[in-house]
């Protein structure tokens, strides 16, 4: 999922893949805004054919923390 | 729609429902459907809730109505319901944290509470502070009470009947609430002319509850019978926009930058394909207007879009001034800086360099709070903007910066961090900028990009800023002069409509 989330990523910043890890912030290590960061939910829903509660997603700030809210979408 | 016949927004209704009938006028997304109202139903529905208002009214006085949620049809019913009956509505931000509902619910004596489903976790906490709400209705219960209630016949409202209390979300201070009447709103609606038209198609993505989306969106869609689609998700954005192919979009700066940057890396991954042909694939093919507004617009964005056949306006108001003071000239692609034309009706003077504004969309003052209304307008109708800028001879607005931010130096001298924030915009290698004064000295505060600066040692990010300081300091006069720079490991804090607080501590480490 990880390699899925990077590909999504770099959509929205410029910056090299590799470098992107769980621990990844998505404002400060990546240089999101809060609107790329709405957008690259909309994109996991796509994906994942999910349904990302707005509220919930204030606790997610890094992209393991991104993975673990998907993986606890889906059951 | 004959604009001279109509003086409240319930006529304005009933005329949209008249001249436009059954074409549609509201598009919304439920789950995988997507509905549909037309003017007629929406009227229907208006009257239905203007009878519910009706019979919670207390010895026949209005009530006031508060309103909460993402835009929605049952939203728009519960707003134009309320007002088409006299009484008054009251939108709030559904992001503020619940104690501060609960103490603008009793600032603003409501009786009513509408809410979308998402907040009902707030009603127990409402209920224990708000005793005066009686009725609670639940967009979710909205069908059984439009069921239950025939539509009203509804009574003659005069122009100055206060129609809305919208909060002010200020970088500073506490929030106030602005006194909008009927004539203020429809003033501001009908204020320009040929904006939009029965073949457009308004798809709307910023809060309900500000007055530039209310007016801009919604209203004039009503006025020129144009489809209004809804976006239920920022989330959303970019499947909405292939979804509903809006022609027309009132945007902030940040979204307009986001789908930009988008835009240009779908350019990148594909070189057999211009810009504008990406653009027109993200945007669903037929938009041809961005109205901009909220912040300030980068010259070098708005040439972008227009450069990709995207007609790219800037407009200014308040909420005070329902809100528009000035509004593009869609024939003016100079990309100048500046912040549109003032708009009909409105007259705009400039004093200690502060912008003033009268016209008939000025707001009748601030709910009980005679206080701060005295300070905003003057004895004879002028509206204090607190916003500092200059009229050019084609009658175009620009702005400086804002009067209360003046970094006020030792000699006396004012200098807008506006003025010099702006001088800084386009870097990428900063994420977020305050200038303040500090003991006097003017200060940039930096939240670098860590993007770009993932790779570089502290040595380097700290040249790079002084460096940038430099070159800013050889474009202004000698009292603009930023003498201190601080870095930030953090974000700045801001309010829930992303706006960085001015008057907050100062963290940053100086360099």
């Amino acid at each position: 999922m990880l390699e899925k989330m990077k590909e999504l990523i770099v959509n929205y910043v410029e910056i090299d893949a590799d470098t992107i890890t769980e621990d990844s912030d998505f404002i400060e290590d990546l240089g999101f805004n809060s609107y790329d960061f709405m957008s690259l939910l909309g994109d996991l829903e796509n994906e994942y054919e999910i349904t990302v509660d707005e509220s919930e997603v204030i606790e997610v700030h890094t992209v393991g923390q991104a993975i673990e809210y998907i993986k606890k979408l889906q059951g | 729609m004959n604009k001279d016949s109509i003086k409240n927004l319930q006529q304005l209704v009933k005329a949209a429902a008249d001249e436009y009938g059954d074409k549609i006028f509201l598009k919304e997304r439920q789950g995988k459907d997507i509905s549909e109202k037309s003017f007629d139903s929406f009227y229907e529905d208006v009257r239905r809730v203007s009878a519910f208002i009706m019979s919670k009214r207390d010895n026949g006085q209005p009530v006031h109505a508060a309103v909460i949620g993402p835009t929605s049809y049952n939203w728009l019913i519960s707003y134009f319901g309320t007002v088409s009956c006299g009484s008054t509505a009251v939108p709030l931000d559904a992001q503020l944290p619940c104690d501060e509902i609960c103490d603008l619910l009793c600032r603003a004596d409501v009786s009513v509470f509408f809410y979308d489903k998402k907040y009902e976790k707030m009603i127990p906490a409402i209920k224990e502070q708000c005793p005066d709400i009686k009725e609670y209705v639940s967009f979710a219960d909205m069908a059984s009470l439009l069921e239950a209630n025939k539509p009203a016949e509804l009574p003659e409202i005069a122009p100055e009947t206060l129609a809305a209390i919208v909060y002010t979300s200020g970088t500073t201070g506490k929030s106030k609430g602005v006194m909008l009447l009927h004539s203020n709103l429809i003033d501001n609606a009908m204020c320009m002319d040929g904006e939009s038209s029965t073949a457009d198609v308004i798809m709307t993505v910023l809060p309900i509850h500000h007055i530039y989306c209310f007016t801009c969106d919604v209203l004039c869609s009503i006025r020129y019978g144009a489809e209004l689609c809804v976006n239920d998700s920022m989330m959303h954005i970019p499947q909405n926009l292939k979804l509903f192919a809006p022609t027309i979009m009132l945007l902030v700066p940040m979204i307009a930058e986001t789908l930009y940057k988008q835009i240009k890396a779908g350019a990148a991954a594909n070189p057999g394909l211009t810009e504008a042909q990406i653009a027109n694939s993200v945007f669903g093919g037929r938009l041809k207007t961005i109205f901009s507004g909220g912040a300030y617009l980068r010259p070098e964005l708005q040439k972008a879009y227009i450069d990709m056949g995207i007609q790219m306006n800037q407009g200014y108001g308040m909420t005070e001034c329902s809100p528009r003071i000035s509004t593009a000239d869609p024939t003016d692609k100079s990309c100048s800086g500046d912040v549109g034309v003032i708009v009909n009706g409105c007259q705009v003077k400039i004093e200690d360099g502060e912008i003033l504004a009268k016209s008939p969309s000025v707001m009748a003052g601030y709910y009980k709070d005679e206080a701060a209304t005295a300070e905003a307008l003057t004895s004879d109708g002028w509206l204090r903007t607190g916003d500092l800028g200059y009229v050019d001879e084609k009658n175009r607005i620009f702005i400086t910066g804002r009067k209360k931010n003046l970094i006020i130096l030792s000699n006396g001298e004012n200098v807008s961090p506006e003025e010099l924030e702006n001088k800084f915009a386009g870097k990428e290698f900063i994420s977020e900028l305050l200038i303040y004064g500090d003991d006097g000295v003017i200060t940039a505060e930096i939240f670098p990009s860590a993007e770009y600066c993932k790779d570089m040692s502290k040595e380097d990010i700290e040249k790079l800023f002084k460096d940038t300081v430099k070159e800013i300091n050889k474009t202004v006069t000698s009292a603009k002069q930023i003498h201190r720079l601080r870095i930030r490991d953090c974000e700045f804090d801001k309010t829930t409509s992303k706006k960085i607080r001015r008057n907050q501590p100062v963290q940053g480490r100086q360099i």
